[in-house]
This record gives C-alpha cells, sequence and structure tokens, in this order.
C-alpha cells in the first residue's frame, strides 16, 4: 500500500503525459487517416476516424496534380540552406549583443526587438518591391535569405548565453590570446549546441511552413514549395481533398524528423554539461 | 533525394527564364486547370507558335497575389482571372487593359454575352475591361422528396416569401429544416430586388441605401426564418452542410447554377433523382459567382492574350467545354441553343435544368458596381446581418448602425 | 649635418602618428569587431525590413488602392489616423486582440512550465524524446488541416466536442457536472458571438504550447543535476526544488517566450481568420483581431493607407506591451544583473 502511494505521484504524472499527448498527437493521426479516404468520405458527418481504403489511390492522384517529389526537394533545400545560414548568422549577431559592450547596442537591440512588432500582414507588397529591386523574384533565396539573422533567433541564443556562458570564460580565452573570431566559434559555439539545435527546429519549421513569401515570390511551377503546391490545389470546386490530406501528411513526416534529429544534439547538451556562472 | 536536391539547386542558380514570343501565361484559380489541360493542346495545334502556360492559386491567394502584381506594376501574367466579388474594385483601377480599344474591340461582341455579366465587366468610364467567362444564375434546388411528404406544390411554396416560410412550416414538424442558413434569404433579397438606377450598396450620388425598405425586407424575412427556427444555422461549406444535404435534413438550397456539378459529383451523388431545380422564392432573378477574364497592361503578350481570351469566352466550343468539364455556365448567349440544353438530368429527376439556367441567366437584371461596394458587403452580410440573426440585435438599429460605419468608411 | 638632422627629426616626426594610427587603428578594430558580428542583422535589416517600415509610414498618410499602381497615392495627412481611431471596428478588434492574448496566452506557459520540468527531470533520454515530439507535433500542422479538423470537433451537431459533452451528461458521476448539457445542446462553438473567441483561444493553446515546452526543455536543460543534488542535501522536496531552482534558473527562457507570446499574441492572424472562415470576423466580428482587421481593409477592402495607419496604432500598442514587460521583467529577464 505504501508503495502504492509512493508511485502515486509518478503514476499520476505518466497519466498526464499519456493524456497530454493523445490531445496533440490527435490531428496528425487523422491528417493520415483522412489521406487514405476519398473526398465524399472525407466529408461525412462525422467525419470518418479510421483508416480507409485508397490510400493508394491518393497516391496516385497527388503524383498526377503535382510533381509531389520535385517540389518536396525544393522545400528540403531551403529549408535545409535557410536554416544552416540562420543558425550561423543568429549566433554571430547574439554573440556579439552578449560579449561586448559598445555605443549604440542597446538603440541596436532596441529596433531589434521593435522589429518583431511590425506586423507582417501589410509589408507584403514593400517586400515584393525589395526583391524585385534585387533581382531575385522567383528565387528560392529570396525566401530564406531576408529573414537568416532574424530578430527571435538572435533573441533566443543571446538569452541562452546569458544562462549558460560564463563572463569568467570569456576573459580566460581573451587572456590566453584567442582571437575573437577563435572564441565566438571554439569557446562558445560548443557550449550553446542545445539552443542552436533548438532553433534550428523553429527556423526550419517557419521556412518549411511558410506560405505567403513563396506565394509571391515564386511563379515558375517547377520552383514550387510544398506549402504552395498544396494550397494551390485547393479551391471550392474540385480539390481532390484525399490527395491533398495525404501530401499534407507526408509533408509533415521530414518535419517530424528534423525535429527528431535536432531534439537529440539538444539533449546531447545536457550530458557535455553546461558550464555555469 | 541528393538528385531532387541537385535539381533544386541548378533552378536556384537559373533565374527566371525569359519568356519567348508567343508564350502566354494565364493566372488562375482552380478549377480552371482542369478547364485548360483539355483545352491547351488543341488550341496550341490550331495557333501554331503559341505555348500556353498556367498558374493556378487557391481562390482568395490568386487574389492577393493578383492585387501584389498590380499594385507593383509586375509579375502578373497575361491573362488573369477575376472573381465577379473583386470585378469592380479591379477594373476601375487602371490597371487592365481598355478591350474596348480599337486593338482589341471588345464592344463588337456586347451582343454575344449575358446582359448582366456584361455590363459587369464595364468600367465606370463604359469601356469593357473584363469578359465574363462563366456566371453563375441563380436558382433553388429543392429535395423533391420532402416536398412530397409534406404534400406541398413547390410551385406554390415560391410564389413569395410568405409561401417559402409557410413551406417550412410544415417541414419543421417533420424536423426538416426549410434551408441551411437563413442568412442566404437575406443576401439574395439585397442583391435581386434593386430598384433602376440604384447600385447594390449606394444610390446614383453614392449615398447608402442600406436603411431603405430593400434591406428591413431582406433582414426581417431572414429573422422570420431564424426566430421561427425553420433554418439550420449551418455554415456553408462545412462537413454539416454536405450532410444536410446528403441525409435530408435541409429541403432547400439557394445558389447558382454551379452547385448541380457539386452536388451531383461529391455533395451528395447518392442522393440522385431526388433534387429538383426551380426559380427563386418571390420571383426574383439574382445570380451566384461568376469569373472574367482580363489583360493587365503590364502583360507582355497582350495579342496572343486577346485571342486566347477571345477563344474562351466567345467560342461555343470553349464554352460548352467549360460546361461538360468543370460545370461552369456559359456567359455566351449562343450557346443556349445547343443540344446541351436539351438535356434531361438524371441527378434533377430528369428536369432539363439547363433551360430553366438560361432563362434566369438572361432575366438577371444588370446592376453597376460602385466604390464601396466591398465594403459594404461585410459591413451588411457579414457584420450586421449576423447580429441580427445570432445575437437578437433589432433591424432596425443594426442598419442604422452599418450605415453610420459605411458612411465613415466610404466618401 | 643639417640633412641628417632633419631627416632624424622627420623620422622622428613620422614615427609618432604611425603609432597613433597603429594604436587608432587597434582601437578601432576593437570597436568594430561586435558590429562585424552583428553586421548580418544591420545589412539584413536594413535591405528586408527598413523600407517595408518606411514604406508603411508613409502610406499610412496616404489614400490608396493597391490594384491602382504605385502612382495613384495621394496624400491625406493624417486623416487615415483619425478615421482609425474613431472606428467601432477597430476598437472592438483591439479589446478581441487583448482578450485572446490573455486568455490564450497565459495557459500555454502553465501548461509548458511544468510540463517541460517533468519531461527533463522525470523521464529519461529515450521517453523525453518521444514525448516531447508528439506534444511538438500541433504546431508543425499546417494550417489548412488545423481548420479542417477544428470544424470538425467544433461542429454543432456532430462534432465531435458536444458528442463528448453529451456523453459525460450521461455517465454516472459526470452528469452531477455535465447536467446542463442537453439544455444547451447544440452549443455551437464557431457561430455565436460568446463561444467564438474561447474556440479560438483553446485552439492557439493547442497548437503553440509544444513550441514554448521545446523552449523551456532548453532551458531546463542548462540546469546542471549539482544543483538539484545540492538542494536535495539542503532538503528541498520536488516542489521547492522546482520553485527554488530550477525557476529562478530558466528565468531568461521565460523572459523570452513570454516576449514572444506577448508579441506573437497581439498579432495573431491565421487561426482567427480560419475558423472565422475569413468573413470578417464571424459572428458580430467576435474573432476579428487587430491583424485580421487591416487585411481585412488593405486587402479586402483595398484600402491600404487606412490599413498601415491600423499596423502602426497596432505596433504602438504592442510597443506598450513589450516596453511594460521589459521595464519590470528586463533587468533579471535580460540577465543583467549575472
Amino acid at each position: 500500500m505504501t508503495k502504492l502511494v509512493r508511485l502515486l505521484p509518478r503514476i499520476s504524472m505518466q497519466a498526464f503525459l499519456m493524456v497530454s499527448v493523445c490531445i496533440t498527437i490527435f490531428p496528425f493521426v487523422w491528417v493520415a487517416m483522412m489521406g487514405t479516404h476519398s473526398r465524399s468520405e472525407i466529408y461525412s458527418s462525422p467525419p470518418p476516424f479510421y483508416f480507409g481504403t485508397r490510400l493508394l489511390e491518393n497516391y496516385e492522384k497527388l503524383l498526377e496534380v503535382m510533381p509531389f517529389w520535385t517540389v518536396l526537394g525544393n522545400s528540403l533545400l531551403v529549408s535545409v540552406l535557410g536554416t544552416i545560414v540562420t543558425v550561423l548568422f543568429c549566433s554571430m549577431c547574439a554573440f556579439g549583443f552578449f560579449a561586448y559592450e559598445f555605443r549604440g547596442k542597446n538603440i541596436v537591440f532596441g529596433v531589434m526587438v521593435a522589429s518583431m512588432m511590425v506586423p507582417p500582414v501589410l509589408t507584403l507588397i514593400p517586400f515584393f518591391l525589395t526583391v524585385k529591386f534585387l533581382g531575385i523574384l522567383d528565387t528560392h533565396f529570396a525566401l530564406w535569405f531576408p529573414t537568416s539573422a532574424n530578430a527571435m533567433g538572435i533573441f533566443l541564443i543571446r538569452q541562452y548565453m546569458v544562462t549558460s556562458v560564463s563572463r569568467d570564460l570569456l576573459d580566460a580565452a581573451k587572456v590566453d590570446g584567442a582571437s575573437d573570431l577563435r572564441i565566438y566559434w571554439s569557446v562558445v559555439l560548443p557550449l550553446i549546441k542545445p539552443v542552436l539545435a533548438t532553433l534550428a527546429i523553429i527556423v526550419f519549421i517557419a521556412l518549411w511552413n511558410n506560405f505567403l513569401t513563396p506565394l509571391i515570390v515564386i511563379s515558375s511551377p517547377e520552383k514550387y514549395v510544398l506549402t504552395l503546391a498544396l494550397r494551390s490545389l485547393q479551391s471550392v470546386a474540385n480539390t481532390p481533398w484525399g490527395a491533398v490530406m495525404l501530401g499534407t501528411f507526408m509533408s509533415m513526416i521530414p518535419l517530424l524528423l528534423a525535429f527528431l534529429f535536432f531534439s537529440k544534439q539538444m539533449m546531447a547538451g545536457l550530458t557535455a554539461g553546461a558550464v555555469k556562472g | 533525394m541528393k538528385f531532387q536536391l541537385m535539381a533544386g539547386l541548378a533552378s536556384l542558380v537559373m533565374l527566371g527564364a525569359s519568356a519567348s514570343a508567343d508564350e502566354i501565361v494565364f493566372d488562375g484559380f482552380p478549377d480552371f486547370n482542369s478547364h485548360l489541360d483539355i483545352l491547351i493542346p488543341d488550341y496550341e495545334e490550331t495557333h501554331p507558335g503559341v505555348s500556353i502556360s498556367y498558374r493556378m492559386n487557391q481562390h482568395g491567394d490568386h487574389h492577393k497575389k493578383l492585387t501584389t502584381n498590380l499594385a507593383t506594376g509586375s509579375g502578373a501574367g497575361d491573362v488573369v482571372v477575376v472573381d465577379v466579388s473583386f470585378v469592380g474594385s479591379f477594373i476601375n483601377a487602371g490597371g487592365f487593359e481598355n478591350l474596348s480599344s480599337p486593338e482589341y474591340g471588345a464592344d463588337a461582341m456586347s451582343e454575344d454575352f449575358v446582359g448582366y455579366a456584361w455590363s459587369q465587366g464595364k468600367g465606370a468610364d463604359g469601356n469593357q475591361y473584363a469578359i465574363p467567362v462563366d456566371i453563375g444564375p441563380g436558382v433553388m434546388y429543392y429535395r423533391r422528396d420532402l416536398a412530397e411528404s409534406v404534400g406541398a406544390d413547390m410551385e406554390k411554396a415560391i410564389t413569395d416569401w410568405d409561401s417559402y416560410i409557410e413551406y417550412g412550416r410544415k417541414l419543421k414538424e417533420k424536423n426538416v429544416y426549410l434551408i441551411a442558413d437563413a442568412a442566404d434569404v437575406a443576401q439574395i433579397i439585397i442583391y435581386t430586388t434593386i430598384k433602376d438606377g440604384e447600385g447594390y450598396y449606394f444610390d446614383e450620388n453614392g449615398k447608402p441605401l442600406v436603411t431603405s425598405e430593400r434591406f428591413v425586407k431582406a433582414f426581417s424575412v431572414a429573422k422570420q426564418i431564424r426566430d421561427e427556427g425553420l433554418d439550420g444555422q449551418i455554415q456553408a461549406w462545412t462537413n454539416e452542410w454536405y450532410e444536410g444535404f446528403k441525409n435530408g435534413t435541409v429541403a432547400t438550397q439557394l445558389s447558382g447554377a454551379w452547385l448541380l456539378g457539386h452536388l451531383q459529383n461529391w455533395m451528395a451523388p447518392d442522393t440522385a433523382g431526388l433534387w429538383g431545380a426551380s426559380n427563386l422564392p418571390d420571383g426574383i432573378y439574382g445570380s451566384w459567382g461568376g469569373s472574367f477574364l482580363a489583360i493587365p497592361k503590364q502583360a507582355k503578350n497582350k495579342k496572343e492574350a486577346w485571342e486566347f481570351i477571345k477563344y474562351l469566352t466567345n467560342t461555343s466550343e470553349a464554352q460548352l467545354a467549360g460546361m461538360k468539364n468543370i460545370g461552369s455556365f456559359p456567359a455566351l448567349t449562343g450557346t443556349y441553343g445547343d443540344a446541351a440544353f436539351e438535356e434531361s438530368i438524371d441527378f434533377l429527376d430528369g428536369q432539363k435544368a439547363r433551360l430553366l439556367f438560361a432563362e434566369v441567366a438572361n432575366k438577371v437584371p444588370a446592376v453597376a458596381p460602385r466604390k464601396g461596394d466591398l465594403i459594404a458587403d461585410d459591413l451588411v452580410i457579414r457584420g450586421a446581418l449576423y447580429e441580427v440573426l445570432n445575437d437578437g440585435k433589432d433591424v432596425e438599429a443594426a442598419l442604422r448602425d452599418a450605415e453610420r460605419l459605411i458612411k465613415r468608411r466610404v466618401k | 649635418m643639417s640633412i641628417t638632422g632633419s631627416q632624424i627629426d622627420g623620422v622622428a616626426v613620422a614615427t609618432a602618428p604611425a603609432a597613433r594610427k597603429r594604436r587608432l587603428s587597434k582601437s578601432l578594430k576593437k570597436r568594430l569587431i561586435p558590429w562585424l558580428f552583428i553586421s548580418p542583422f544591420i545589412i539584413l535589416f536594413l535591405t528586408f525590413t527598413l523600407f517595408p517600415m518606411l514604406f508603411s509610414v508613409y502610406l499610412s498618410v496616404h489614400e490608396w488602392n493597391p490594384v491602382a499602381g504605385l502612382s495613384s497615392m495621394e496624400y491625406v495627412g493624417l486623416a487615415n489616423y483619425q478615421l482609425t481611431l474613431t472606428d467601432p471596428w477597430l476598437w472592438q478588434s483591439l479589446y478581441n486582440t487583448v482578450w485572446l492574448a490573455v486568455v490564450s496566452g497565459v495557459p500555454q506557459h502553465l501548461l509548458a512550465i511544468p510540463v517541460a520540468y517533468l519531461l527533463v527531470t522525470g523521464l529519461r533520454g529515450g521517453l523525453r524524446h518521444f514525448y516531447t515530439a508528439f506534444m511538438f507535433i500541433p504546431y508543425i500542422t499546417s494550417t489548412v488541416a488545423v481548420s479542417l479538423i477544428f470544424f470538425s470537433i467544433y461542429s454543432a451537431n456532430s462534432g465531435i466536442l458536444n458528442q463528448m459533452l453529451l456523453g459525460l451528461s450521461d455517465m454516472p458521476v459526470f452528469s452531477w457536472f455535465f447536467s446542463w448539457v442537453p439544455d444547451v445542446m447544440p452549443i455551437r462553438w464557431l457561430t455565436s458571438s460568446d463561444l467564438l473567441k474561447p474556440s479560438i483561444a483553446m485552439v492557439v493553446i493547442w497548437k503553440y504550447t509544444g513550441f514554448n515546452i521545446v523552449v523551456y526543455s532548453a532551458g531546463f536543460l542548462t540546469v546542471s543535476r549539482d544543483l538539484y543534488d545540492a538542494a536535495r542535501v539542503d532538503g528541498c522536496n520536488r516542489w521547492q526544488q522546482f520553485w527554488h531552482v530550477a525557476l529562478p534558473m530558466i528565468r531568461p527562457f521565460v523572459f523570452f517566450a513570454v516576449t514572444l507570446t506577448i508579441i506573437g499574441n497581439l498579432q495573431l492572424f491565421e487561426e482567427p481568420f480560419v475558423l472565422t472562415q475569413a468573413q470578417s470576423g464571424g459572428v458580430a466580428q467576435a474573432g476579428l483581431t487587430a491583424s485580421y482587421y487591416l487585411y481585412l481593409v488593405g486587402w479586402q477592402w483595398l484600402e491600404m493607407g487606412s490599413a498601415a495607419a491600423i499596423s502602426w496604432i497596432l505596433f504602438l500598442f504592442i510597443a506598450i506591451a513589450t516596453s511594460v514587460h521589459f521595464y519590470f521583467n528586463g533587468r533579471k529577464g535580460l540577465g543583467e544583473d549575472r
């Protein structure tokens, strides 16, 4: 009996986590299920909450209405390239804000935070003008480069540096004669791997799910990314919803894999042991 | 995967391929692609040297992209589709070619098209900027079996709104809804019972009309339907809406001719033969939806674009193909004599419904769009109407508030 | 001799500025280094963010129908602001925005912090991995799928939510609490003005809590085991370890995540937009947020100038909220006391 009482918190915790997971995983499973039904089946009421028999049909339809694998490749290219550059740029900027005192720092930091507050809905037209002016319309470059040093990422990494990189360590490295670049690259970066992984996840997903930028920037169908290709199939009229749902489900899988990959890197930070100030 | 990555990289390096002289780009929304897939091969064969490609985006996205393209003067295709809800505000802004000018000479074909649709593509200056490609003559779809079960005569039921509501009361005893959403009734009364010289929301001097008798009547009828519990309060394009059609819990739906194709293909295919189509109640003629084709001023290949537009809109071949391929109803009146219109439609229990659609199309009154219609539409239909129906706000008060808001916004 | 002397003099004269110059260049270099590190942000900001911002400032004092092209702007002074600030729909939308920001924002953190803590301290690596990934799923689900799914869940006559409530009202113990359910059926989650906001808030909470869990997990991972061990030696129980050891350590993460929620929630657009089927904010505009409204004004009504004015009013709102947050929590949150 006492053993049971001792175990109670553990059990209730597990139960709580299980319930939470059921709630959060629900849509994922449902999307998977819808990918195996026809449109009429999806649009019955209540909608079917079980796996159907039209998986192959939907897959064939999907390949018929869009070059799914090419488009997936495009999305992958944009997201991978964008994630690498973003993590690099954001960590550089964060290091600049974290490791140095310089005149104008607070102003730049303030501007940076403020730049997050501009409602994005309106900036679409001037953004299009900029992209056109730079001659990068209809390129994948224009999809990931403009946000590759974004305020959110810089802010996140800076916050992590505050908790896990000690100033003494920086000073010690400086006394040892390490250059600034070296301190950033060989001393600080290894210490903040978990947050780099966290940011990588967030950026990867943001790029993968971005829709508005591709809509106005990309015009050649062979450069379409997944969001754009899947959205462009949708209409009141004749959407092959089974195929779209299958495509949606398949487009979520790389995200899940990316998450598992980066989250492993995140956890690795724990065993490496953070150096505390 | 690696290969695709390389392919992606290659496409990244090559910045936008330049268009050849006779390449036409068509910007639109689905289901135009299904239509074009069938037409383009033939067209390219009969027009050597011309090649046509299209870019489809979801309806709302397409108009957003088109707005950006018109705003910045670049990026639009040679032929663009404009939905009827946007056509008024788009064609008067100067971004499209004047098709009445001598190099196009669109006016010569004005007689070939359904009158109201043709005039919707006319700018305030009297010139033609957009050509109707499909229209949505309004009818009432009804369940024959439900009408029979309460012993109702549909001809009598649609005499006026009172008889329509009376029909609803009989249905209610059998736990069947008269209509999915009472708001549809208000909307169609507003759009159709317009006096000569009036616009949808404004008179010729730009004064808002929303507190006029037409609006009070529209709101009151809808409110009566809602208050008596005759409508299902079901939003369009949701599972519940389709379900209502399938299992016969909703008896009528006011909509465009195009709804037939959806009902028959995927919304309620199992109910074939149980449906009928009639005129709208109260002897009104109206329309739901419709699309137009236009040439942006920034287009690179205007001459060929115009040829293609003429093919799509002004040949029976293309117009009838549209009806066959994607169920879009022709705007070209010459097609209405075609044998296809005499076909009896099994889904509607053998009714020759296309004749009805054509008759309606010719009777819909022409109403010129006015500046501010889009705003007023949101404020009245999406704003005031639902406050009255769902929140029980007083009709006159709601309309007065809407008028105040419109006056502030539209000057 | 005089030549040599002058030469020496010359050398002496020459060396002094050179040394100063070298010293100067060294200190210049030193001053330049931080700027080099933050240069990606500055360059990208100047290229891609500043112009759109200035453009929308310019726009806010003009009247502009975007489909008429850039040349059609007309200067109207502050008329757009005047119109906007006296607009009932704007105030309604700001109220909705704040309501949604608070109701959908606070629970995200109240849930995410303890869950992240449980995941990091209570579970082994593999299991934690698995749970975190699943809790993150809502965040990666595309909006289209989200809207489709929640329309089914919220559906009045056949939706899972209403069916579940009805089921509960039939069950032995629960019926005490849910006996009122059959009387109010069908509950119209998305088409009644009272329930629309809570329904949207639930979706927002569902979608973004996982994101915060990941951020907080990264935070809790920085707390070394030694600290917990030390606390345990001092006789702290698990709750005390959480409250006195872990929580203070992740303060910068709370600060970051709260900042993001404030800014993000005050810009809330997609969820209300899809859940109201883009119908101008739903019944009685109960789901019309400020971002939604400026979208409506700019892209539907084609009054970009007026929309720009709304966007700057919203910007001001967000800036004030963020400043208050920075003022009260910034010192500790930004780690400046460390």
